[in-house]
């Protein structure tokens, strides 16, 4: 593969692989190196892919192939056993809720809904991969990428809530406001 | 198809998205427009994903990103045309070394002029920290045991250059950021003496042979890293810092 065909490749993905890879491993230096690692990758197999339409598709699931390698290590995965209650119906505050929050934030609760629904989460809202090539990246049935979608959904709500909520209580004091008095 | 049926599979629709005109979501979307309760739940939920997207959409890569993918593809490619796959790719076991390893070629052929002679396996290890040094973004570790070895090295009493009280499997295993170099583990540790970040890089004696197992500190400056190499019989260290040689000196 030709330089400028690797630039241009970049160019077009490395930005949703990086907010997958950070929704993915919180941490920004962990998603710059999943990001780095997939790319290289794709440097020394990519030519054997011949497709280059599926380029994207590939670059997402060898992303999140990585990730679950490296995390192997201290596996946590959540079991099927532990899904929590799946839909619940949105209040239309909700929509105005998310409006008014910082990017962070949202990224925040994102990152805090279990991994299991998290990746299929993040694949729907970054609206780069169709819901079949979701299902394939994460080598799991269409059904169950819609059932992670739903529940994966529902708990983001609760995510955003409390995200809302921390920001609420947040207090700022003013100086001599104990009582004190200023010189 | 009732309304649960259709919230379920209308939870993966996305307006203008790439399956939008798929065939799977036709019926449920018929229904949200024939079903006032359906499609009032259905316009609430397309608004609340099409801001959640929208607030994704304002994360942007950390700068550098870019050019670090770009100059590890680049040296990928020409390495592979010299070297098997599996070859390069042991050698690149971890992501950070793409961001290092334009600049480790560079560094490589500037010693051979610049620098003193040293063991291969010295050099190898502190031509990595070299270039790490200069990408703290990519540093970052956890663990009480990383964090006892940090308080260590961060004590102003704590002399370098020789023997450190460290285990090495239990840094590797709680948290202490790892790379892999030649296949090789390789431990790194930042701290900070006098308001000046230090990088602290562990390797196995075994790990790197062909290299004297005790060494006297040996310094080494490139470009406006300093970084200063010794070993203790059972491990190779190498500390580096972009705060020059002088207070790279003062740590031993």
């Amino acid at each position: 593969m030709s330089n400028e065909s690797f630039t241009q490749l970049v160019d077009a993905h490395y930005t949703p692989l990086y907010r997958f890879a950070l929704s993915l491993a919180r941490r920004e230096a962990d998603a710059c190196d999943l990001v780095q690692q997939t790319f290289y990758i794709w440097a020394t197999k990519g030519d054997a892919l011949r497709e280059m339409s599926k380029a994207k598709s590939w670059l997402f699931t060898t992303l999140y192939r990585e990730f679950l390698r490296g995390r192997r290590r201290d596996s946590r995965a959540t079991s099927i056993e532990d899904l929590p209650p799946g839909e619940q119906d949105i209040a239309a505050e909700e929509v105005d809720c998310v409006a008014k929050m910082d990017a962070a934030g949202v990224v925040g609760a994102l990152q805090s809904v279990d991994e299991i629904f998290r990746a299929p989460l993040t694949l729907f809202y970054l609206e780069d991969l169709s819901y079949l090539e979701i299902a394939e990246a994460l080598d799991v049935p269409i059904g169950t990428v819609m059932s992670r979608l739903s529940r994966g959904k529902a708990q983001l709500r609760a995510a955003l809530a409390r995200e809302e909520s921390a920001a609420k209580s947040k207090v700022i004091s003013f100086p001599g406001a104990r009582g004190g008095k200023q010189a | 198809m009732n309304n649960t049926e259709a919230k379920f599979i209308l939870n993966a629709y996305r307006p203008g998205g790439p399956d939008a005109e798929d065939a799977t979501f036709r019926a449920a979307l018929d229904q949200a427009k024939s079903d006032p309760a359906l499609g009032a739940w259905f316009a609430r939920e397309q608004a609340h994903g099409s801001a959640v997207a929208a607030k994704l959409r304002e994360i942007t890569p950390p700068a550098g990103l870019r050019e670090a993918i770009l100059a590890g593809g680049r040296v990928s490619g020409e390495s592979l045309a010299a070297k098997p796959a599996t070859a390069a790719r042991a050698f690149w076991n971890q992501p950070v070394w793409l961001a290092a390893a334009a600049a480790v070629a560079v560094l490589l052929v500037v010693s051979v002029s610049l620098w003193p002679k040293r063991a291969a396996a010295n050099a190898m290890l502190t031509d990595f920290a070299l270039v790490d040094a200069l990408e703290p973004q990519n540093h970052g570790g956890h663990g009480d045991a990383t964090g006892a070895f940090q308080a260590a090295l961060s004590k102003d009493t704590t002399r370098l250059a020789g023997a450190m009280p460290i285990d090495f499997g239990a840094l590797r295993t709680n948290g202490c950021r790892t790379v892999s170099l030649a296949g090789h583990d390789v431990l790194e540790v930042c701290f900070k003496r006098d308001g000046s970040w230090f990088h602290c890089y562990v390797a196995r004696v075994e790990d790197f042979p062909g290299a004297r197992a005790k060494a006297e500190p040996s310094f080494t400056q490139s470009g406006k890293v300093a970084a200063v190499a010794w070993a203790d019989g059972t491990h190779r260290f190498v500390v580096a810092s972009v705060a020059g040689r002088a207070a790279v000196q003062r740590l031993l």
